[in-house]
Parts: structure tokens; C-alpha cells; sequence
């Protein structure tokens, strides 16, 4: 009896296969943030994959339209739930652009520190998770626990540990408190002692390194073209920092370098944001110099910052104030204006339009966190499957902030 | 052979003995695991569940037991005393000497624990607080066995040296009951007012409840699996794991008279046996299985495990199972290469694939870390591959495929899965601490007492009753095996996984390669010492011993290192201390709930 193959070619002996369409997310470990990545899997490798963003729609420009310019804080500190920090210091500069005011010195040093102590606990959070998705325990408890002393730190400051709400349109809601210099020093320090060890524990680390090293690349031409900002961007090796290219506040006064990566891969990433938690360390050790001890911290104009209580109870104009600018909002000029800060990831924009009323006609956000997410597709495909905890983590999507 | 009743009930005792230490040092390593991540995040960690008991029967728990092992000691030297005599006396006064001091001090550090924390109640506890560091506590307790020993070296032989014999044996058989029954009895009275006991054991009881929780749970099967595979493949995981460690003997042969019929009599236990050789009459290995094939069966049966991971990834209709379940069986296959190559150089040196054989040449020679390093390390790490943890999780890689091929599981065949590769970390440590790491053998311990001697110089040499080596050696074992379990814990907590491709790449171009190197230069190197003259061989029986001081002067370092980090007083450091922290210190703290108290 003759074999039953003898006259097939090799091609047709293979197995007829296929491949597998894995449903990854939205509620998955890697998925923070509530993302899902349908991918087609040829064995571990990604050959094909569509990332669908959204789950965490919140209307959030839209929820901004029905309330005071002041009742936005609260919205944008949930926007960035890692570094709200900066989200609320971005939305009042945008603001008081459109006034045309700018805030006293003390407070523009204020605002500096509190956004750099954020902006550490934002690259804490994003490495620690990174290191933890990789299975590397210890990293991630040292570096939360960095992160823990910037909350109890923001605790004492402003009376929340995580949504603030601390930013307000000529000023902040406090003045610092008095041990807050002392305060922020001892936590610089001690972060950068956890920055250290955590450095000592890693870099050594040939797992580690193999499972960064050369994943995720992405060339400086695609990054710029699909929007990216940050330390992404930085790590792809274009030095693009709005605080050096459009320094405002007074980041054009204070010393700091920018970090920019060589290979753009995951690893670049990872330590783009090492190093730019010591250069924040630097910035907050310049302001704690220059921030004076004493003086105004909010704007001397009654029209948009809140009066002193004492005198909310005593005088006739401060009731009447008080009652204005709580119960119709504080009004910023009919017009529109696109402000734009240094996020935790990138260029934070916040494109706003006024009609003249107390009530904001149109609050855009322009989410670092979006046009990041836009390119993991480009990132992960044609890896195996993986690497999309580093890639994904690197790349730091906050799902708030890109889905609004 | 025909197995009298006797020998039937002594494998069975050995074989509940030794799945119990397997499933018991498993449940430690889930607490131990659960433990590091909560101190860390500064919370109590696992240890909520709790039996309460009345506080008559705490009492009793407490004081029955001492008076039973006070009368034992005692009893025992004064009945056996008597026939002792020479340096079979001499070791048993060391034996119970060292056994009181060590007795008095932990019982004073115990007790000083528990003042430090509920504060002093009375005399007793404040002549202990008045001692101030515990660490004070360890170094007398340090320095009591020093001077005695010292003063039973330089008297030994001479009339002062009898009567420290007499007082050691019947001194220390006194202060050791006295011991007992101090401490016995000062938990009793300590606890008198309390209206009743929560037992926790230091939280043990916490994975306990969490295991018998988990019967309790739905026994989820997803509707288009398998329903015979997909609970069958969690047996096929669990049973393997327990039964492999049949073959490690977890101590030194026992020698037991015997009657004229040749049957062992389990009353007359052998006072002292000679340095070498095991006696050929009632002997007991304590070890279930003394099988020739040994190791051989270890891995027979490690690798039906495979089949489990497998199974449970395939017959639970689900992708991210059947991505586990493959990398499962491909990891495990790969690795189990590895782990028989390194052991070929470790047999070709030993001679043998008995594990108690094993050990004797090791006790003999030097500890197999020391002739085979290259394969301790190759083995560890395979071993660690095959027991499916951090480094080597990727069969279950949580952020990768949520849970691989154990995603379908709930309640306890879930828990038969996690337990097995808890188990196989203890089994695994067992294999390596027997092959690797001298098994039940502590350096200068032979089955005839201590002998200090590098080369042909003897320093110092005592003869031990037989029963005490013995269990010096189980202890000795058991220590071993936890340190590896340690070993295995703390890189769990250390490092990321490898990926798929990565891994692959480790076990067949590095490992494999390296393992196959290391069985051509063993290869070479026994041919050598072979064929070398009678002075090298001289010369590495030197090595040998002097390998074993090493190994000797290391673990007591080590051991007094731990004992004093233990001792260590803690204090917690807040880095700031907000006004809500503060506010909330001045108003008394946080209640401690009741379930935490």
C-alpha cells in the first residue's frame, strides 16, 4: 500500500494554523487604567494588535461647562490621579493667562515645588509598576514608599493626600505651612536615598536589563509625528521639555538639565525617568532657596481671589465679594487661550474659551497620556506578547487622562 | 523480607512525618510570603485567624506538657545515669549541660520579648527589663556555653573533671526542669487574669484557615472544559510535589536492639554506636523509601507534574490557560535536562544514586558544594525553574497571562495547585540540602560523638549518646532545608521574570552546555585522583576537613549574626509627622481591633 502523502508537496503537509486572537483587558493585571489590546498571537508573538482606549470616559470636558472656573480644579485633579499636582497648576496658569494676572513670586516658587514633588511621585509610581509587572517585588514596595512620603508631604500642605484640589485662579488655597521648607528638604533627601538603592538593586540586574534592553523601540521621526511629548519623547532622544522651551513660572531662572535617551527603548525610558526625579531633586532645592519666608501669596485683586474670612464676617465689601465669586464664579474675559505646561508625561495643554461669563463655554485638555497611548500599537507589534507589561508600562498611560 | 508490625508501624510514622514537614515548612513559606509584603507596607500581615481557647485549658496546654519533659529528663538520667560510664558519661553531662544553658537563655529572651512589649507587671519582669537590651540576655547565654565548655576541656580527665562531669549530668538535668517548669509556669501565671487565650502561632494559623477556607469556596468549572481533565489535572499537580520527598532521608540511621527472632525492640535504643559502619541489626533509616534507584525517582516522579500544569492548561477551554499550560510543559521539560546532567558529575563522584548514600560520602569527604559548585548552582537554578517560581514564573506570569494555567481554577483545586508549588520548594530545598549540602551531616559530627581533626590531627574529640546525634542531625536537617526555602523566598522578592524566548536561551544554549562541560572535567578530574599517588589523596582528605571547619565557623557566625539581628531592638520611623498624624497620636491612636489584638 503506497503512502497516502507521496504526492503532496511540503507546504501542504504543515498543519493548517491560524492565529489565536487574545482578548486582552480591559480588566487585566497589565491593563491599569483600563485599556484593551486585542491582539493576534502567532505562538507568544504579536503579529497584529488593536488598542482600544476609552473604558474611562468620564465626560470630563463637559462636566467642566456646568460649573465655576474655580469648580474645575477638582475635575482636572482626577484627570492625572498620579501627579495632580501639576494638573492644577496647569489649569490655573491657563486661566490667568486669560486674566492677564501673574501670581506673586512666593507663589510661582509654591507652585514649583509642590509640581516637582508630583512630578517625582508620578516617575516613582510608573517605574515602580513597571518593575512590579516584571515581577520584581522589592523595587516596587521601596519606590511607593518614596511616593508615600511626597503624599504625606502634600497631606500636611494641602489636607488631601491625592485629589487635592489645592490650585486656585490667582494663587494657591494656603500659604505654605511654616515647617514646609524643612519638610521638603528631609523628603527630597530621602528620595533620593530610595532613587539610589533601588539604582544598586537593578542596573546590576542582567534579567532586568535583557528584559529592557532594545523593546519597545520607536524612532525619533514616528515619536514626533504621533504627538508625543515628555519622557518618551526624551528617551527617543529629543530634548523637548516645555519648561526649557517655553520656561514659565520660573523655570527659566533654575539650573536643570534634560535627560534625553540614545535607543529609545524601554530601558531609555525607564531611566529618562530616574534621572529627571534627581533633576526635579535639584529644581526643588533651588526654590527652597529663592522662595521667600514671608509675603502675599495670592493675587492683590479682589475680583478673583477670595477675601480674607476675617473680613468676609466683618465688612460689607468682603461678604459682597465673597458672595460674587462663590456664587457666579470669578469671570475671565470673553476669548480663548491655549496654555501648556510640563505634565508628569508630557505636554499638558489646556485650550480654554470664555464668553465673558463665570461659567468656562469650552475647557479642552490636550492629555499627554493620549497621543503616548496612540503609538503603543506601533511599539508592541511584532514583539512577543510579554513585552507589552514593559512597553505598556513605560510608556505610563493614566487612564483618566486619556480617556477624560 | 517479612515486615512485622514494628517496622509496618515505623514507615508509616516516617512517612506521616514527612509529609507533615513538607506541608508544614509549605505553610510557612505562604506566611513567610504573604509576611515580607506587608511589613514592608507597614501593616500587621496574615495573621487575623485565631482559635480561642478558655484560659484554664491555655494553662494546661502550658503546664502539662513541662511537667511531663522535666520529669522525662531527670527521670532518664537518674535511671540511665548509673550505667553510664567513661566518656560515655562525659558526653551525656555535655549533651544535658548545654541543653540547660541553652534552655535558660531562651527561656529569658522569650520571656523578655513579652515584657518589652506588655510592659512590666512584676519583681520578675522588672529584674528582666532592668537587664536592658535582650541582646545582654544571648551574650551571657554565649558566654555560659563558652566556660563551660572550656571548663570541661581543661579539667577533662583529672578528679575536678569527674565531679564536673557529675555536676553537668545531674546539675543540668535539674536547672533544664527547672527550666521547663519556670517557664511552664510563668505563662500560666501571666496569663491568670485574662478571661480567655487567642491561639495564633505568630499568625501560622492565618494560610491554615485561608487552606480550609478554600474548601468552603465554589468550585468553579467553566462550561465548555473538560469537566474530567480540568479537575483531575490539580491531583496530578499536588500528589507528585508530596511523594518525591520519600526518597531524602531526613536523618541518621537509628540502631535498635533486637530479640532473637530479629524483630526490633524499640525500647532498648542503642547508647553509643560506633564512629563507622551502621549497624546491621535493627537498623531504622529515617527515610520512607531506601529505593536503589533514589534521585532516579525523584525525577521520575517530579515530572508527572508536568503533565498537571499541562492538563489544566489545556482542558480549561481558555487562551490565556492554554498560553500557561504550554509554557508550563515546555519550561518544565527543558529544565528537567538540566537538572539530571547536573547531578551525572555529583554521581559520578559519590558512586551511588542512593541519597543516604550520597550523604555518608559527603560526611565522610567534604559537602558536594564544595566538589561540585558549578552543579549546585546549575541544579539550584533548575530547581527553582521547576518549581515554577520568580525568576522562572512565566507558566503563571500574572501581569502576562492573569494567572496561566491555573486562571480557571477557584476554591481548593486552585489551592492544590498554589500548595503544590509551595511544596515543591520545600522538596526541592530537601533534594539540595541532601545532595549538595551534607543532608542530616554537621560538620565534626559522626555517628559516634563529635571529633574535631583536620587531617590526621585530632583536636577534640567526645563521645555523644546515640540518640542526640541523631537528632542533632535531623535538626541540622530541617535547618538546612529552611535556609534554601529562605534562599528561594528572598529571590522571589528580588528579581523580574525572564521572558519565554529568554528563558528557553538560558536553559538550552547556557545551562545544558555548561552542564555537559561540568560531566567531562568531573569526568577528568575523578580519573585523575584516581590514578594520583597516595599524597594527594592525603593531601585533599586535608582539603576536606578543612572545608568543614570552614562550613563549621560560617554557620556559627552565621547563626550568632541572626540571633542578634533578631534581637535587634526596631523602632518605627515616620519621616514626617502631619498634623492629622499627630492629631490623631494625641487623641490616643487608632483603636487596635479586636480581631488584631
Amino acid at each position: 500500500m503506497e503512502a497516502l502523502d507521496q504526492d503532496l508537496e511540503e507546504s501542504e503537509i504543515d498543519l493548517a494554523s491560524e492565529p489565536m486572537l487574545l482578548n486582552v483587558g480591559p480588566s487585566h493585571p497589565a491593563m491599569h487604567g483600563t485599556v484593551r489590546i486585542v491582539m493576534e498571537l502567532s505562538g507568544e508573538s504579536i503579529e497584529r494588535c488593536d488598542v482600544q482606549i476609552g473604558y474611562l470616559h468620564r465626560g470630563f470636558e463637559k462636566m467642566c461647562e456646568r460649573g465655576t472656573w474655580t469648580q474645575v480644579f477638582p475635575y482636572v485633579d482626577r484627570c492625572n490621579y498620579v501627579s495632580p499636582m501639576l494638573n492644577n497648576v496647569g489649569f490655573a496658569l491657563a486661566c490667568e493667562k486669560l486674566l492677564g494676572i501673574e501670581v506673586p513670586e512666593r507663589c510661582q516658587y509654591y507652585r514649583m515645588i509642590l509640581g516637582e514633588l508630583a512630578r517625582m511621585s508620578d516617575h516613582l509610581t510608573c517605574n515602580g509598576a513597571m518593575t512590579m509587572e516584571l515581577g520584581a517585588f522589592t523595587p516596587f514596595l521601596w519606590l511607593i514608599k518614596g511616593r508615600e512620603m511626597i503624599w504625606d508631604l502634600m497631606e500636611e500642605e494641602t489636607g488631601a493626600r491625592l485629589t487635592h484640589s489645592f490650585g486656585r485662579v490667582g494663587g494657591m488655597a494656603h500659604p505654605p505651612t511654616d515647617g514646609f521648607k524643612e519638610n521638603a528638604r528631609a523628603v527630597t533627601r530621602q528620595i533620593l536615598h530610595i532613587i539610589d538603592e533601588v539604582e544598586r538593586l537593578l542596573l546590576g540586574n542582567r534579567i532586568f536589563l535583557d528584559r529592557l534592553e532594545g523593546v519597545g523601540v520607536i524612532s525619533a521621526e514616528d515619536a514626533i509625528s504621533l504627538g508625543w511629548t515628555g519622557p518618551c519623547l526624551r528617551a527617543a532622544g529629543v530634548p523637548y521639555d516645555v519648561r526649557k522651551a517655553h520656561p514659565y513660572l520660573k523655570y527659566g531662572e533654575v539650573e536643570f538639565d534634560v535627560p534625553v535617551g540614545q535607543k529609545s527603548d524601554c530601558f531609555d525610558r525607564y531611566m529618562v525617568r530616574i534621572e529627571e526625579i534627581k533633576q526635579s531633586a535639584r529644581i526643588i532645592e533651588q526654590c527652597l532657596e529663592r522662595m521667600p519666608d514671608s509675603g502675599p501669596v495670592n493675587v492683590d485683586d479682589p475680583r478673583v481671589v477670595l477675601p480674607p474670612k476675617s473680613d468676609v464676617y466683618t465688612t460689607i465689601e468682603g461678604t459682597i465679594q465673597h458672595f460674587k465669586i462663590v456664587m457666579e464664579g470669578l469671570k475671565l474675559p470673553a476669548g480663548e487661550v491655549y496654555s501648556y505646561t510640563e505634565g508628569g508625561n508630557g505636554e499638558l495643554g489646556f485650550y480654554i474659551v470664555s464668553d465673558g461669563s463665570g461659567t468656562p463655554y469650552r475647557v479642552r485638555i490636550r492629555p499627554p497620556s493620549y497621543y503616548v497611548t496612540g503609538g503603543l500599537e506601533r511599539v508592541i507589534t511584532g514583539q512577543m506578547m510579554a513585552d507589552v507589561v514593559p512597553c505598556f508600562g513605560s510608556l505610563n498611560m493614566i487612564g483618566g487622562e486619556c480617556d477624560r | 523480607m517479612n515486615m512485622d508490625w514494628v517496622e509496618f508501624g515505623l514507615s508509616a510514622a516516617k512517612a506521616f512525618a514527612v509529609v507533615m514537614f513538607a506541608m508544614n515548612v509549605a505553610v510557612l513559606l505562604t506566611w513567610a510570603d504573604r509576611r515580607q509584603g506587608a511589613m514592608i507596607q507597614d501593616r500587621v500581615g496574615p495573621n487575623r485567624a485565631v482559635a480561642w481557647i478558655p484560659t484554664k485549658v491555655a494553662q494546661a496546654l502550658a503546664v502539662l506538657p513541662a511537667l511531663g519533659v522535666a520529669a522525662a529528663l531527670p527521670a532518664y538520667v537518674k535511671l540511665r545515669g548509673a550505667e553510664l560510664t567513661g566518656s560515655a558519661e562525659v558526653g551525656a553531662a555535655l549533651a544535658v549541660s548545654q541543653l540547660a544553658i541553652f534552655w535558660v537563655w531562651m527561656t529569658a529572651l522569650v520571656i523578655a520579648g513579652r515584657v518589652a512589649r506588655r510592659g512590666v507587671r512584676n519583681s520578675f519582669d522588672a529584674f528582666l527589663a532592668g537587664l536592658g537590651d535582650p541582646r545582654r540576655i544571648f551574650y551571657f547565654g554565649i558566654g555560659a556555653h563558652a566556660v563551660s565548655l572550656a571548663l570541661g576541656a581543661y579539667y577533662r580527665g583529672t578528679e575536678t573533671g569527674d565531679a564536673l562531669t557529675s555536676v553537668g549530668l545531674y546539675g543540668g538535668a535539674a536547672v533544664f526542669a527547672f527550666a521547663v517548669l519556670f517557664g511552664a509556669g510563668y505563662a500560666a501565671y501571666s496569663i491568670r487574669n485574662e478571661p480567655r487565650i487567642g491561639l495564633r502561632l505568630v499568625g501560622l494559623l492565618h494560610p491554615a484557615a485561608d487552606g480550609l477556607k478554600t474548601l468552603f469556596k465554589e468550585d468553579f468549572i467553566p462550561p465548555r472544559a473538560d469537566r474530567l481533565l480540568h479537575s483531575l489535572a490539580p491531583l496530578i499537580a499536588f500528589f507528585p510535589a508530596l511523594v518525591v520527598l520519600a526518597v531524602v532521608p531526613f536523618g541518621d540511621t537509628l540502631c535498635f536492639g533486637v530479640d532473637e527472632s530479629g524483630s526490633i525492640q524499640l525500647t532498648e535504643l542503642m547508647p553509643v554506636v560506633p564512629a563507622t559502619g551502621v549497624c546491621t541489626e535493627g537498623a531504622v533509616p529515617l527515610g520512607v523509601l531506601d529505593l536503589n534507584v533514589g534521585v532516579l525517582y525523584f525525577f521520575a516522579l517530579a515530572g508527572t507534574g508536568i503533565v498537571g500544569a499541562a492538563l489544566a492548561g489545556w482542558a480549561s477551554d481558555n487562551k490565556f490557560s492554554l498560553l500557561g499550560g504550554l509554557r508550563a510543559a515546555s519550561q518544565m521539560v527543558s529544565y528537567e535536562v538540566t537538572m539530571g546532567l547536573t547531578l551525572i558529575g555529583a554521581f559520578m563522584i559519590y558512586g551511588t544514586l542512593q541519597v543516604d548514600d550520597m550523604i555518608r560520602w559527603q560526611a565522610e569527604n567534604a559537602w558536594g558544594i564544595f566538589v561540585q559548585p558549578f552543579a549546585f548552582v546549575m541544579f539550584f537554578a533548575a530547581a527553582v525553574a521547576e518549581s515554577k517560581r520568580i525568576p522562572f514564573d512565566l507558566p503563571e506570569g500574572e501581569s502576562e497571562i492573569v494567572a496561566g494555567y491555573f486562571t480557571e481554577y477557584s476554591g481548593m483545586k486552585f489551592a492544590m495547585f498554589f500548595f503544590s508549588e509551595y511544596i515543591a520548594v520545600v522538596t526541592s530545598s530537601a533534594l539540595i540540602a541532601a545532595v549538595f549540602l551534607g543532608g542530616w551531616h554537621l560538620p565534626f559530627v559522626n555517628r559516634a560523638g563529635i571529633e574535631i581533626a583536620i587531617g590526621e590531627t585530632v583536636f577534640f574529640s567526645q563521645q555523644l549518646p546515640h540518640l542526640l546525634v541523631v537528632l542533632l542531625g535531623v535538626v541540622g536537617f530541617v535547618g538546612k532545608t529552611i535556609l534554601l526555602c529562605w534562599l528561594q523566598l528572598t529571590i522571589r522578592w528580588t528579581l523580574p521574570r525572564f521572558r519565554y524566548d529568554q528563558l528557553m536561551k538560558l536553559g538550552w544554549r547556557k545551562l545544558l552546555p555548561a552542564s555537559l562541560v561540568n560531566i567531562l572535567a568531573t569526568g577528568l578530574l575523578v580519573l585523575l585522583v584516581q590514578n594520583a599517588d597516595p599524597r594527594v589523596e592525603k593531601a585533599l582528605g586535608t582539603a576536606g576537613d578543612l572545608t568543614m571547619a570552614l562550613v563549621a565557623i560560617a554557620g556559627l557566625f552565621a547563626f550568632v549574626r541572626l540571633v542578634l539581628f533578631l534581637l535587634e531592638p526596631t523602632t518605627k520611623r515616620r519621616l514626617l509627622a502631619t498634623s492629622t498624624a499627630q492629631f490623631a497620636a494625641a487623641m490616643g491612636g487608632t483603636p487596635t481591633s479586636r480581631m488584631q489584638a
